[in-house]
């Protein structure tokens, strides 16, 4: 929102407030200024000038060549606009002069000389009038600087509308010069209003509300208004507070939304006599202003005249049919607060933001109906002394806001701000602003203002607000902090992840990647993936991503396949993330975080993938987690895992997550020579797992001896199989064992064999051969028995 | 048996200047020292010196053996050393420019930045804690006293399930539980995924990240707040860092502010990257509401605190010098793995 300083000024003494001091404070103690804009510094040398004599142009049929006094000299000047005519006292920019940053110069125009320029409004700036140069009503004298009689040097200041979200009070000027009295200390004067208790006993206009949207309904009635056009300084004010000027009467209720906050509506009484505001049907619809016809949406509330016409979508814009023109001269002004869900709803579905909805969405104070129309009256009837009012002021007032009061003391807010203040100084702080306070003692009975109690200020801790912020937030110095020392415990999961991550980028060469917390339906349906998503957004603007995932493989699937040419076939992504599998019965989303990890590769085979993946699940779990895994062969649920190599990954029994082959029907669809595995583990559940950490045993002072046997096993046995087998060994000797190699012979395509290496150890003394023998003839009885004979 | 002796030793003389390798050298040593050398030859007549003799001719036979082991140990060495030199000399010469292969994935830059912000708060004695993206609607409005008419609730703004829940449009869904958890001593951050519904350009995401934090503790004020923001962002950015309160406002906090801090770029002159202020708008914080303390059973009378965000993915680009925000859910790896693994 764009205020002017001069305007401002019209309300409070400013004199001496240098734009510094204004950009500085107002922006630590009220509201965000986005730009202050020096208005007039573009505009030099442009006096009021007569046209003595209007030639044509001999080469050109728009042109005209002009004699202009100026004062002191006759300028020649060749103007294109078609208004010229003589006596016309118009503004002439001078040579050496600027207009809106335009330097004027002496210039040939189609070949004739031409000292000067005429100027429209818009060309200056201070009007939306461009059809032809301003013509001067007012007397002046010849060759006087415009600047001299009308305020066009000025400081326009705007403000961020995002900071004023919560002050409907700060949406007109005369909101703000309370602010600027408060922060430089200055008083504000009171607004000169038409006092309109002269005007009981006139007629009053029937209102009649039947919508609890429209909180209160004022009008009153006007004729014989002749003035059309506005006067200069209004003009300017609008022009630069970024409105157009339109007519006088469209100007006036723009001015007074500008200078009050209150938006203001013009009918023409002629059409309109009487008000009904209702609650809008299916269907309604009113042709606005502009000529676009609007569908009102159901509910929302709706101006009607006597007879049940439509004239006004409340709050956002009024209907062609009653609207002014530049002949209307009988007029209901309205003056009206609704609620803001109402205007902001309708505003919304219909995509029409206005100044006035605008203003409506932030709560309008009721009681500003009325100051409007006095204030809009004593304008009125200021420039057109002939206007006459023709109703009493006819109000409709149907909810009053609560008075509010609040008891707060000065040691409270002192705590809060962390600066000492008594309770004179909130007094005087909050007088300033248009608070009413009764002092007892420390204590302080706050009387707030209606203009700030429409939502803004309720309770004592919007009080330590107001008071901090006069007191400068510039000036505020630090204070530490005092608490007691406690270790702090870390939650497990948290940093599980980071360490999850971390091993997973550094030793498995993979890449994290983010993602959304939908399905790409369409990817999965071309890539023949099924998903069951339990949850999907209610805005469906976007079809092919409004299922929220059930697992985030197939996002990963999508991904490898994207980064597959970049990547040259090898992509490894992971991700931590969220997904719904389900429903909880209480009808919440079952949100789980999970880690998923897609390696795919078209160089290597799957089960050279799938170890390597199945390594890092056992590093991670073994090293970072303390807990065993088990990987356990699983028909999956999942349509894109692999039918025969998926595995549930279990601890102590329970499953915490899967790993195992992306099925070809899937990975075939992306290419056919492309390899894909997967895994995906609830985090939650890995990071609660643990065993307790291995017991570290004290290595033996005597030599170990090592054994390399190799069982024949069929090729479907498991090493599992084998692990099972040789559990059974009872020997105190043996240390532990592990697998050297699996030799796997394409002439014996059923048989295969593993080599184990034994470590023995006679723990207090040197082994001797029987022992070692011994141990070795248990060893190959004990696998012989479960069918592994030893390989000859 | 002297005379031998004596001619053993000046054939050992000059078979020793001939000795050019260690090969000879060894066929040398043989000849003169091994079982069937000169020396044991010689030795086999020993029986026959006669006994007063022995002593003098035993003590011959051995000088003149530890002579030649003396020698031959000396040229093994000096043939050692010369056969290293020509073999360090004739080297292959390594070219060690050839690129370097160190198979190392990456991590996301959020990990990254995340993670580097939330180590300066937990040295600060925070607590990390985690939020669920999924949120009902009490915890992500009512909780932290957002108004029910609130425009933020809107379908256009919010995305809203067909379960009556939300995706979280702000880590502060998260306060009323951690507040719950830790009642009024608390010291936590939080990081997390958030959504919004907007179109996507390169300054917004529908799916972004923030970083929040509280303090709650008896008489935290607003000299606290600011206290604290200086010394936490002297901690995030590395260096001391000016910083200025404007009044704000949110829903969820009274008073509300907007912190700025002095620009980076320009040193709080005034530059394009600040809009010529000198100021960059970092994090809205503000003195945590009444009702969200009492939302959470913490009585505001006794108790207050502070809520501060910080723009986690504003933070990421500002730091990674990325120029888009929608690279951050790209998936595309050859950008990402350009972050490498730097925790």
């Amino acid at each position: 929102m764009k205020i002017s300083l001069n305007w401002l000024k019209e309300f409070v003494d400013l004199d001496g407030i240098t734009k510094e001091d204004i950009d500085k404070k107002v922006n630590q103690m009220c509201a965000e200024i986005e730009n202050i804009e020096e208005k007039g510094a573009d505009i030099k040398n442009v006096v009021y000038g007569k046209i003595l004599e209007v030639k044509n142009h001999p080469e050109s049929q728009k042109l005209h060549i002009l004699k202009v006094d100026v004062g002191e000299e006759v300028l020649q000047i060749v103007c294109g606009a078609p208004n010229v005519k003589e006596n016309m006292v118009t503004m002439v920019a001078k040579v050496g002069g600027m207009v809106c940053g335009k330097k004027i110069g002496p210039a040939k125009l189609a070949g004739v000389e031409s000292f000067g320029m005429c100027c429209s409004e818009s060309e200056l700036g201070i009007g939306s009038d461009d059809s032809g140069i301003v013509e001067v009503k007012y007397d002046v004298k010849l060759g006087t600087d415009i600047k001299k009689v009308l305020p066009i040097d000025d400081l326009v200041i705007e403000i961020d509308n995002k900071t004023l979200t919560n002050r409907p009070d700060l949406w007109g000027h005369y909101g703000f010069a309370r602010e600027f009295s408060a922060i430089f200390k200055r008083p504000l004067n009171p607004l000169e209003t038409l006092d309109l208790s002269k005007l009981e006993g006139l007629e009053r206009i029937k209102i009649k509300v039947s919508t609890p949207a429209c909180l209160r309904y004022s009008a009153i009635s006007c004729n014989n208004i002749t003035k059309t056009q506005s006067p200069e300084i209004m003009k300017i004010r609008l022009n630069y507070c970024g409105m157009r000027d339109i007519n006088f009467l469209a100007d006036l209720t723009n001015y007074i939304m500008l200078e009050l906050g209150q938006p203001m509506h013009a009918f023409d009484n002629e059409k309109v006599k009487e008000i009904e505001v209702v609650s809008s049907k299916k269907g309604d619809k009113l042709l606005t202003l502009e000529g676009e016809e609007h569908e009102v949406p159901e509910n929302s509330v709706l101006i009607c005249d006597g007879n049940k016409n439509s004239v006004a979508i409340a709050g956002i814009k009024g209907g062609l049919m009653s609207g002014i023109t530049e002949k209307t001269s009988s007029v209901l002004f309205e003056s009206a607060t609704f609620t803001s869900e109402a205007i902001r709803k309708t505003s919304r579905a219909i995509g029409l933001i206005t100044d006035a909805s605008l203003r409506y969405e932030k709560s309008l104070d009721p009681e500003l109906t009325k100051t409007a129309l006095a204030r809009l009256l004593y304008i009125l009837t200021y420039y057109d002394d002939g206007a006459v009012i023709t109703s009493s002021f006819s109000d409709c007032y149907n909810y009053h806001y609560d008075k509010i009061k609040i008891n707060v003391s000065a040691d409270f807010i002192s705590r809060r701000i962390g600066i000492d203040v008594n309770a004179n100084e909130v007094k005087e702080i909050l007088e300033r602003l248009g608070f009413s306070c009764n002092i007892s003692g420390e204590n302080l009975e706050v009387l707030v203002p209606s203009f700030r109690a429409t939502k803004d200020i309720s309770i004592k801790e919007d009080l330590v607000e107001e008071v901090a912020r006069m007191l400068n937030y510039g000036a505020f110095t630090a204070k530490p902090l005092a608490f007691n020392v406690e270790p702090v415990v870390q939650d497990k999961e948290h940093t599980l992840e980071y360490q999850a991550k971390f091993l997973l980028a550094s030793k498995y060469n993979a890449n994290e990647v983010h993602s959304y917390i939908w399905d790409y339906t369409d990817f999965n349906a071309e890539h023949k993936i099924e998903t069951k998503p339990v949850l999907h957004l209610m805005d469906t603007r976007n079809a092919g991503q409004s299922a929220i995932r059930d697992s985030l493989v197939p996002t990963l699937i999508k991904f490898a396949s994207e980064n597959k040419e970049s990547e040259e076939n090898s992509v490894r992504i992971f991700e931590i993330g969220r997904c719904v599998p389900s429903i909880k019965e209480d009808g919440l989303a079952n949100e789980e975080k999970h880690l998923a990890v897609v390696f795919s590769s078209s160089d290597c085979s799957e089960e050279e993938l799938l170890v390597d993946l199945k390594n890092y699940l056992v590093d991670l779990s073994e090293n970072y987690v303390y807990a065993t895994l088990n990987f356990e062969r699983e028909e999956p649920s999942q349509n894109y895992m692999h039918k025969v190599n998926t595995f549930a990954v279990k601890f102590n029994g329970e499953k915490i997550g899967y790993i195992g082959v992306i099925s070809p029907i899937v990975s075939k669809t992306i290419d056919k020579k492309l390899k894909m595995v997967a895994t995906e583990i609830n985090f939650k559940e890995l990071a609660k797992c643990r065993n307790y950490p291995k017991k570290v045993k004290v290595p033996s002072l005597y030599q170990s001896t090592h054994l390399d046997l190799n069982f024949v096993m069929n090729t479907s046995d498991t090493y599992a199989d084998a692990v099972k087998a040789l559990s059974k060994i009872r020997s105190k000797l043996l240390v532990g064992y592990k697998l050297v190699e699996v030799f796997e012979n394409p002439l014996t395509p059923n048989k295969k064999s593993m080599l184990f290496r034994f470590e023995i150890n006679g723990k207090d003394h040197s082994l001797v051969g029987e022992e070692i023998d011994g141990f070795m003839n248990d060893v190959i009885n004990l696998m012989e028995k479960a069918g592994y004979p030893l390989k000859k | 048996m002297k005379d031998k002796l004596i001619k053993i030793e000046s054939e050992f003389d000059s078979a020793y200047k001939e000795a050019k390798d260690l090969n000879l050298l060894e066929e040398i040593r043989l000849k003169f020292l091994g079982k069937k050398g000169s020396l044991n030859y010689v030795m086999a007549d020993f029986k026959q010196v006669p006994n007063e003799m022995k002593k003098e001719i035993g003590q011959l036979v051995n000088k003149l053996k530890n002579k030649i082991e003396e020698k031959i140990a000396e040229k093994k060495q000096e043939l050692e050393d010369k056969q290293n030199e020509a073999e360090i000399n004739n080297a292959k010469k390594i070219d060690l420019t050839l690129p370097a292969k160190t198979n190392v994935g990456s991590l996301h830059p959020r990990t990254l930045i995340l993670k580097e912000v939330e180590d300066v708060f937990v040295s600060m004695g925070f607590v990390v804690e985690d939020g669920f993206e999924i949120e009902t609607e009490y915890n992500n409005f009512d909780a932290v006293n957002v108004p029910a008419n609130h425009p933020a609730r809107d379908m256009q703004d919010t995305f809203w399930l067909d379960n009556g829940q939300v995706l979280k449009t702000h880590t502060s869904a998260a306060q009323n539980r951690i507040l719950k958890k830790y009642g009024p001593h608390c010291k936590a951050i939080f990081p997390g995924r958030c959504f919004r519904n907007e179109s996507l350009d390169a300054g917004h995401e529908n799916t972004f990240f923030q970083m929040e934090g509280i303090v709650v503790d008896e008489n935290v004020s607003v000299s606290n707040l600011l206290y604290f923001m200086k010394e936490m962002l002297k901690g995030v950015f590395k260096k001391d860092i000016n910083v200025r309160l404007r009044p704000g406002f949110f829903p969820f906090t009274e008073p509300s502010f907007e912190l700025d801090a002095s620009c980076a770029f320009c040193g709080g002159k005034g530059c394009s990257s600040c809009g010529g202020s000198g100021w960059i708008e970092l994090c809205p914080c503000g003195m945590i509401h009444p009702n969200v303390l009492r939302n959470a059973g913490i009585d505001p009378d006794k108790y207050s605190g502070f809520a501060f965000g910080l723009g986690a993915d504003r933070l990421v680009m500002l730091k990674t010098g990325l120029n888009d925000i929608r690279h951050l859910n790209s998936g595309n790896v050859s950008l990402l793995k350009q972050f490498g693994i730097k925790l």
